[in-house]
């Protein structure tokens, strides 16, 4: 029957990039939910929908099947061509939300309604469909019964819903504050979803300590649940990463990736190359808000050619030999005969000096983690997010980092993570927080530059480093490429800059507001690492 | 070559893909004829009404600054107080509104793209106005959620009207009351009910100082604790169902 629906469905609703549905039988609501309510109705899997045939068995007295199906996937579809489109309108939703329930599990309720009711207003409005039809058909618990009235309301079309003398009274109110909210503009959802949650918030209090009492079970959606099975992976990660750059809130993101944590892990985020640390951790909120938040700025890097050119070049001659290849023979110094002792081949080597084969190097990230900078776990630190923009930089172009964070470092105050690919590992070490003085241990660079003759050095600090001469001294030593970033104008960032200015390898860069570390610096990075991008 | 493709184009321009073996792309969409398919519900004409509405209610607050407030400063003064209120009213009169505006508008208010300014003084006066001004004789605001608390709330709340406040109240709570029934389902700051001359306010939270100030009537029911008694002319105050004024000691400004 799906098959005769789903073209008529497909044109209805523009043609939208959706797989066929599938019909299944859903296991569940039994027993006493099975008798109160219809159950599920409607599974949406990423893109897949599947209807439950249970369901539609459970309806046959009320509706026919072709139209409980076609009401079922009107729903779907808008769900995915209108509300809540994408991953990051979802966590948004939810989290304003939030911010009036103050409870999780309520929020995700009135969410979930917000949605539904989005989903199917919007459909009423510009299709031809069954949904209120269904919704006259469908058991109601009391919350879908200020639902419907708010249908009846605000569609104009009646459910069977009394008015005020009915079931509903009580809820008179309710339902006129719910009908007043611009549904179908979706740059007022922020503050509409605030008014809808404050609306129904005592009703979704009382639901909620009936469903406690029940032991947990509450009634089923039939139109199915809105949880992040939605979702792939891309799309989970694209909204957190929308979600980061929005909001860019440490605390705002922490709050609602800790409420979805056991969601986010279901899908197997956060196991695998992310930034969980293994199977059944809990995953770090602020460490994948600083992942996200970086992977929103990208900084073009320039390639130093290396001395291994890396190909073989004809070297010198060697008599041919029977079985030594054809190819490599020198026609012009054996004189076009394929003779022993005449013939001649050439020897290769690999060629050396800087040819045209150009390789990013590893890069050694020095971070300060001392009291005079941002703790990157209660506020947002441009110091962290600017040296993740610059590990990302490097990972990408398949180099390795390694990272030294610093407080008082000859005191213990020091993480010290050696050269990895491992993003994960890289954000935890760049995450970490010390505080107190400032001082580095020069010792433990040492073996971290040592052997490596192409190496940049990534340091971001306010230069208020108590043996700051050291370091400059140390940095006088070496060659490698050094971008220092120091945040904010003080005596210690004027020495540091006096000190280095004739040192042609070392760039530096003053950040006088925390802000503008990501801009300012990373596309300076730029500059100098790719000398074409002057003048831009 | 070209006059025999030209020849295959159909009445639309599309290829004719009969006798070259190709299909259309666009075959899906051959039978395809755009319509445009939006009913009208009543959602729409719900949404533009309460817009127009809110419009005329946020055009008298900022009139009522314009005329108050000029340089965005205004001091809490008696005769500050009477004159706001009668901007207040002039414009208040003129429009169509109900209760539920009146919440909408408290927290417009918190949204500085929709309302520039919020001075809680001439705020509270205006909300106050619209509230006595209501059709709804019961009027409830859910304003738990604001961050701000509105003063003077509650402003010469006349007889058969009842004014509940979920969340808390500011300062200058309930002053003048005139009759009216006003609850606040939180706290309220000081000189609640200062200078009423009737009727009831009930906090069902604590209240702060200077609680009815020159109080000429009325009750004061407070469900948790009194920070200090003004100096009240008549009228009673209770804490926790306790009979604090008038009472055999009066300590005005007594901190508990």
């Amino acid at each position: 029957m799906i098959g005769e629906i789903w073209p008529r469905l497909r044109k209805k609703h523009l043609y939208p990039e959706i797989p066929m549905p599938k019909a299944e039988e859903f296991t569940g609501a039994v027993g006493a939910e099975a008798e109160q309510n219809e159950g599920v109705g409607l599974e949406m899997k990423q893109k897949q929908m599947t209807v439950n045939s249970t369901f539609l068995f459970r309806m046959k007295d009320k509706m026919p099947a072709e139209k409980v199906i076609e009401a079922l996937l009107d729903h779907g579809i808008s769900h995915y061509t209108f509300c809540p489109w994408d991953f990051h309108t979802h966590l948004m939703l939810y989290a304003e939300a939030k911010k009036v329930m103050g409870d999780k599990e309520l929020a995700k309720q009135a969410a979930n309604y917000f949605i539904d009711v989005i989903a199917d207003t919007h459909c009423v409005k510009k299709r031809m469909t069954e949904i209120p039809e269904l919704h006259r058909c469908l058991s109601k618990g009391r919350v879908e019964e200020v639902i419907a009235s708010l249908y009846q309301r605000i569609w104009g079309i009646d459910l069977g819903i009394p008015h005020s003398e009915g079931s509903a009274k009580g809820h008179d109110e309710v339902v006129r504050r719910l009908a007043r909210i611009p549904y179908l503009d979706r740059s007022r959802w922020p503050g509409s979803i605030q008014k809808f949650a404050r609306s129904l918030k005592p009703l979704l209090t009382v639901e909620q300590k009936e469903k406690e009492s029940k032991g947990g079970k509450g009634n089923s959606n039939p139109q199915g649940e809105h949880d992040l099975n939605h979702y792939s992976y891309d799309e989970i990660d694209q909204g957190l990463r929308d979600y980061a750059k929005k909001t860019m809130a440490l605390a705002e993101f922490r709050e609602v990736v800790e409420d979805f944590s056991d969601d986010l892990k279901e899908t197997g985020y956060g196991t695998e190359g992310g930034m969980g640390r293994g199977r059944g951790a809990p995953i770090d909120a602020d460490v994948l808000f600083y992942m996200k938040l970086a992977e929103n700025y990208s900084i073009p890097l320039k390639k130093v050619p290396l001395e291994e050119k890396g190909s073989l070049n004809p070297h010198s001659h060697s008599p041919w030999e029977i079985g030594s290849p054809f190819q490599d023979v020198d026609i012009w110094t054996s004189f076009g005969k394929i003779l022993p002792g005449v013939t001649q081949i050439w020897k290769k080597k690999e060629g050396k000096g800087r040819g045209k084969i150009e390789k990013t190097p590893d890069c050694l990230i020095a971070i300060d983690s001392s009291g005079s900078m941002i703790n990157p776990r209660k506020s947002l630190s441009y110091a962290v997010l600017g040296a993740a923009c610059a590990a990302n930089a490097y990972l990408l172009n398949d180099s390795k980092v390694a990272i030294y964070n610093f407080s008082d470092a000859p005191m213990g105050g020091k993480d010290i993570l050696s050269y990895t690919n491992r993003k994960d590992e890289i954000y935890r070490v760049l995450c970490k927080y010390f505080g107190g003085g400032t001082a580095l241990d020069l010792e433990d660079l040492v073996p971290l530059i040592q052997g490596k003759k192409n190496l940049d050095l990534f340091i971001i600090t306010d230069m208020k480093i108590t043996n700051l001469e050291a370091l400059i001294g140390f940095f006088g030593q070496i060659q490698n490429r050094i971008t220092a970033v120091h945040i904010g104008d003080n005596p210690y960032a004027a020495r540091f800059e006096k000190a280095v200015e004739k040192k042609r390898n070392i760039n530096i860069f003053a950040v006088k507001k925390k802000e503008d570390i990501p801009h300012i610096v990373l596309g300076r990075i730029g500059e100098y690492f790719n000398p074409t991008h002057k003048g831009r | 070559m070209r006059t025999s493709l030209s020849q295959k184009k159909g009445p639309t321009g599309r290829l004719n893909a009969r006798g070259r073996g190709a299909t259309n792309p666009f075959e899906e969409f051959k039978s395809f004829t755009y319509a445009k398919a939006d009913f009208h519900i009543p959602l729409d004409q719900i949404v533009q009404s309460t817009e127009v509405v809110m419009d005329q209610i946020r055009h008298g607050y900022e009139k009522l600054l314009e005329e108050e407030a000029k340089e965005l400063v205004w001091m809490v003064q008696y005769n500050t107080i009477i004159k706001a209120y009668e901007v207040a009213e002039k414009y208040v009169r003129e429009i169509d509104y109900s209760a539920e505006d009146i919440e909408d508008f408290c927290f417009a208010l918190e949204n500085t793209q929709k309302i520039p300014y919020l001075i809680p003084g001439p705020a509270g006066v205006y909300i106050s106005a619209l509230c006595n001004y209501a059709k709804e004789e019961e009027i409830s605001l859910k304003l738990s959620e604001l961050k701000t608390e509105i003063n003077l709330i509650g402003f010469r709340l006349p007889k058969g009207k009842r004014l509940v406040i979920e969340g808390d109240a500011g300062d200058f709570t309930g002053i003048g009351l005139e009759g009216g029934e006003l609850v606040v389902e939180g706290n309220a700051k000081n000189w609640t009910g200062a200078g009423m001359r009737g009727g009831k306010i009930l906090i069902r939270k604590n209240i702060g100082l200077h609680t009815g100030e020159w109080m000429m009537g009325g009750e004061i029911y407070v469900g948790g604790r009194v920070r200090g008694l003004g100096n009240i002319v008549e009228g009673k105050v209770f804490e926790r169902d306790k009979l604090v004024y008038p009472g055999k000691i009066h300590h005005p400004n007594l901190y508990y």
